[in-house]
C-alpha cells in the first residue's frame, strides 16, 4: 500500500508530468466547452498521439480528458444553453436562467467548485475501492465473467440515450461486431469475407472514431442553421459563504450518488447528472425555484458528472468492463500500451494504476483553477465556427485513424461507422452502446465458451456458481430497472 | 396518459414508414444468421464441450430478432415522432465523404482531405475563399508534419505524398 501511495504521489514531482496535465486539461476543457465535442470523441482523437508516451503518460492524457472535459460542458450549459457535452444537460435547466439573471459567473463558480469536490472524491474512492474490488475478482473464473459481462451489457437498457430496447439492440449489433476475425479458439474465420486484415478482428480504435467523431460530424451538418442565444460574463466568482450553506449537503450527497453510478458498469456521467439533479430537487426546500435557477440544481448535477468520472474508473480497470463510452475509449488505450484491465493490473502494474490515480487528482484540482480564472477565455472557444472546426476534426479523425496500424482499412472503416452512427443517431439509436459492445463482444464470448468446457457443456451450471447466479440477477434486474422504474414514477405521478 | 396524440408530437397511428427500420434490422440479421451457416465447422476436438463458431453470431441475429419484434410493437403502441428532413448541407457533407473515399482510395489520402477540408468549409457557410483554403491547407499540412516528424507514421504513396518522399 505505501508503494501504491507513493506512486500516487510520485506525480506531484514529476514536472513533465504535470505539464502534460496542465496542458490536457487545457486542450480537455476546449474539447468539453466545444458543443459536439466531448470527453469520448476527445479521447478518441488524442488516443493516436499518445501511441509514442510511455504507458502511464498515455493514459494520463486520456484520463485527463476525461475530467476535464466532463468539467468543461457546464460552460457552454450556462452560457449558451448548450450542453457541451451530454452529462452537462441538467447543468442548463438551472445554469442558464441564472445566467439570464446576470449570475453567469456565479453559476460557473458553483459547477467548477461542485466539480472539482465530486472529481477529488470520485478519485478517493477509486484509490481505495479499485483494489479491493480486485481482491474480490480473483476469485472470478469464466462463469463468474461471463455474468458479469452479461450484467454490463444489460445495463446498456437503462443508459439515458434512446430507448432500453433500441440501446439493446445496439450492444448486441456491437457484440456481434467483435465476432468479426478469426475465431478465438478454433480459428475459424467469421465475416472476413477474405480480407486477412480483419483476422484480428476489428481494430477499436477507428470504429471509435467513426461512431462518436465522424458520425458527430454528420450530425453537426443538421445543425448549421440553428441560432445560439449567448448570455455575457463578467467573470467566474467563487460561491459565497452562503452559497456553501446552501449546497454543500447536495454537493455530497451527488458526490455519492455519482460514484456509485459511475461504478455500475456502462452508467456514465450523464445517468448521474440527471439522478443528481433529480435527488437535489426532490431533497431541496426550494423546489419551486428549481429550473428557474436554483443553484443547488447546478451543483447537484456537477457534482454527480464529475463524481461518475471516477466511479467508471473502477470497473474499467478492475474488471475490464467499460463504466461509460469515454471509459470504453481508456480501455482501448490501456490494451494498445500493453495494460491488460483486470484484477492482475494491481498486482503486476500497481505502480502504474496508482501513477495514474495521482494524475487524476491533479487534473481535478488544475481543472477548478482553470474553470476559476480562464472559463471567460474557454467561452470563447464557442465562437469558432463550425464550418472551420469541423474539416480539422474530420482530418484529424481521419489521420489518428490511418496512424495506429499505418492501413487504409481503418480510414474505411472510420468512414463506414461514421455513416452507421449518423444513421443510428438520426433514428433515436444511441452510438454508446456499440461501443460498449465491441468492447464486451470478445470478453462475453471467450468466457462463455470456457464456461461451457468447465461443465462439460451443461450450460445451467452457469447459474448455480453463487456469484454469477447473483450477477445474473442484477442483468435481470438491470434490464426491466427502467421500466419498472417508469411505471413506478406513472403510478406515483 | 397512455395512448399517443397529435399534441404530444407523437403521430396517432404508426405509418409505413415507421417500420422501414425494424424491417432494415430484420434483413441484416437474416443476412448475419446466412453468413452464420456459411462458417466452416470446426474440429469436434477443438471445440469440445463448446459452441461451434457459427452458434454465437447465429444467437446474437435470434437475440436481435427478437428484440426487433418488441420494437415493432413498441412502435405500433407509440408511434415515433416524424423526423424532420436532412438539409442539403448534410446531404452534401456526405457526398463529400464518398468522394474523399474515391480520392484517398485512388488519388492521394492528404490531396482527398485538402479537398474535402475546402470544400466543406464551403459547404457549411464559410464565405472567404481564402479563409477555406487556408483551412484546407495548413490543417492537413500540419497533420501530417505532426505525424511524421514526432510519430514517425508512414503515409500511404500518392501524388502529393510521393513529392515528400522523393
Amino acid at each position: 500500500m505505501t508503494e501504491a501511495l507513493l506512486a500516487m504521489f510520485s506525480v506531484f514531482a514529476d514536472p513533465y508530468l504535470l505539464l502534460l496535465i496542465l496542458l490536457t486539461t487545457v486542450g480537455g476543457v476546449i474539447i468539453g466547452a466545444l458543443p459536439g465535442l466531448g470527453a469520448t470523441t476527445g479521447a478518441a482523437l488524442l488516443l493516436p498521439f499518445t501511441l509514442t508516451m510511455e504507458p502511464v503518460h498515455a493514459i494520463t492524457v486520456l484520463t485527463t480528458i476525461y475530467v476535464s472535459a466532463t468539467f468543461a460542458g457546464a460552460i457552454t450549459a450556462i452560457l449558451i444553453n448548450t450542453p457541451g457535452t451530454p452529462a452537462a444537460a441538467a447543468t442548463c435547466l438551472d445554469g442558464f436562467p441564472l445566467a439570464q439573471r446576470g449570475e453567469a459567473g456565479r453559476a460557473l463558480g458553483i459547477a467548477v467548485v461542485a466539480s472539482t469536490i465530486g472529481g477529488i472524491f470520485s478519485v478517493i474512492v477509486l484509490a481505495i475501492a479499485a483494489p479491493l474490488m480486485a481482491q474480490i475478482a480473483y476469485q472470478f473464473r469464466p462463469p463468474e465473467y461471463f455474468a458479469l459481462t452479461l450484467f454490463g451489457l444489460s445495463m446498456l437498457a437503462s443508459i439515458s440515450e434512446g430507448g432500453a430496447v433500441r440501446n439493446l439492440i445496439c450492444g448486441a449489433f456491437g457484440v456481434l461486431l467483435a465476432t468479426i476475425g478469426a475465431d478465438q479458439i478454433t480459428s475459424v474465420e467469421r465475416f472476413m469475407f477474405g480480407n486477412y486484415e480483419l483476422y484480428e478482428g476489428l481494430n477499436f480504435i477507428p470504429v471509435m472514431i467513426g461512431l462518436f467523431a465522424m458520425s458527430e460530424l454528420l450530425v453537426q451538418s443538421t445543425r448549421l442553421n440553428q441560432i445560439v442565444e449567448t448570455v455575457a460574463m463578467k467573470a467566474v466568482q467563487l460561491p459565497t459563504l452562503l452559497d456553501y450553506r446552501r449546497i454543500w449537503r447536495t454537493v455530497l450527497r451527488s458526490c455519492g450518488i455519482g460514484t456509485f453510478i459511475g461504478v455500475l458498469p456502462a452508467e456514465g456521467a450523464t445517468v448521474a447528472a440527471m439522478v443528481g439533479y433529480a435527488e437535489a430537487k426532490r431533497w431541496s426546500k426550494n423546489r419551486d425555484q428549481f429550473g428557474k435557477g436554483a443553484i443547488e440544481g447546478v451543483a447537484g448535477a456537477e457534482a454527480a458528472n464529475n463524481a461518475a468520472t471516477g466511479g467508471a474508473m473502477v470497473p474499467t480497470l478492475v474488471l475490464g468492463i467499460p463504466g461509460s463510452a469515454t471509459t470504453a475509449v481508456i480501455i482501448v488505450g490501456l490494451m494498445v500500451h500493453g495494460l491488460r484491465p483486470g484484477p492482475y493490473l494491481f498486482t503486476e502494474q500497481v505502480d502504474k494504476v496508482y501513477a495514474i490515480f495521482g494524475a487524476m487528482l491533479v487534473a481535478n484540482v488544475m481543472f477548478l483553477f482553470l474553470g476559476l480564472y480562464a472559463a471567460k477565455l474557454f467561452a470563447r472557444v464557442t465562437l469558432i465556427p463550425r464550418a472551420i472546426l469541423w474539416p480539422v476534426v474530420f482530418s484529424l479523425s481521419i489521420v489518428g485513424a490511418y496512424a495506429l496500424n499505418q492501413a487504409m482499412l481503418d480510414v474505411w472503416l472510420v468512414l463506414i461507422f461514421g455513416f452507421v452512427g449518423y444513421f443510428c443517431r438520426r433514428f433515436g439509436f444511441s452510438v454508446a452502446p456499440i461501443a460498449i459492445g465491441l468492447i464486451l463482444g470478445e470478453m462475453v464470448e471467450t468466457n462463455l465458451q470456457n464456461s461451457l468446457k468447465m461443465f462439460d457443456g451443461q450450460w445451467w451450471r452457469i447459474f448455480l456458481q453463487p456469484l454469477a447466479a447473483l450477477f445474473i440477477l442484477l442483468a435481470v434486474l438491470g434490464l426491466f430497472s427502467s421500466a419498472i422504474l417508469d411505471r413506478f414514477a406513472r403510478r406515483r405521478s | 396518459m397512455d395512448e399517443p396524440s397529435r399534441q404530444d408530437g407523437a403521430a396517432a397511428r404508426a405509418a409505413p414508414l415507421d417500420f422501414v427500420i425494424p424491417a432494415v434490422i430484420a434483413a441484416a440479421c437474416a443476412v448475419v444468421a446466412y453468413l452464420a451457416t456459411t462458417f466452416d465447422k470446426a474440429a469436434d476436438i477443438i471445440v469440445g464441450h463448446a459452441m461451434q463458431p457459427r452458434n454465437f453470431p447465429l444467437f446474437l441475429a435470434g437475440l436481435v430478432m427478437i428484440l426487433n419484434a418488441v420494437l415493432v410493437w413498441q412502435i405500433v403502441r407509440r408511434p415515433p415522432r416524424p423526423a424532420a428532413r436532412e438539409p442539403v448541407q448534410t446531404w452534401a457533407t456526405m457526398a463529400l465523404l464518398a468522394l474523399f473515399f474515391l480520392l484517398a482510395g485512388f488519388v492521394d489520402m492528404f490531396l482527398g482531405l485538402m479537398v474535402v477540408a475546402f470544400a466543406m468549409c464551403l459547404v457549411w457557410g464559410e464565405r472567404r475563399w481564402w479563409v477555406a483554403g487556408l483551412v484546407a491547407l495548413l490543417t492537413p499540412g500540419l497533420i501530417f508534419i505532426t505525424f511524421d516528424a514526432l510519430l514517425e507514421v508512414r503515409f500511404p504513396r500518392g501524388i502529393l505524398t510521393d513529392l515528400y518522399y522523393g
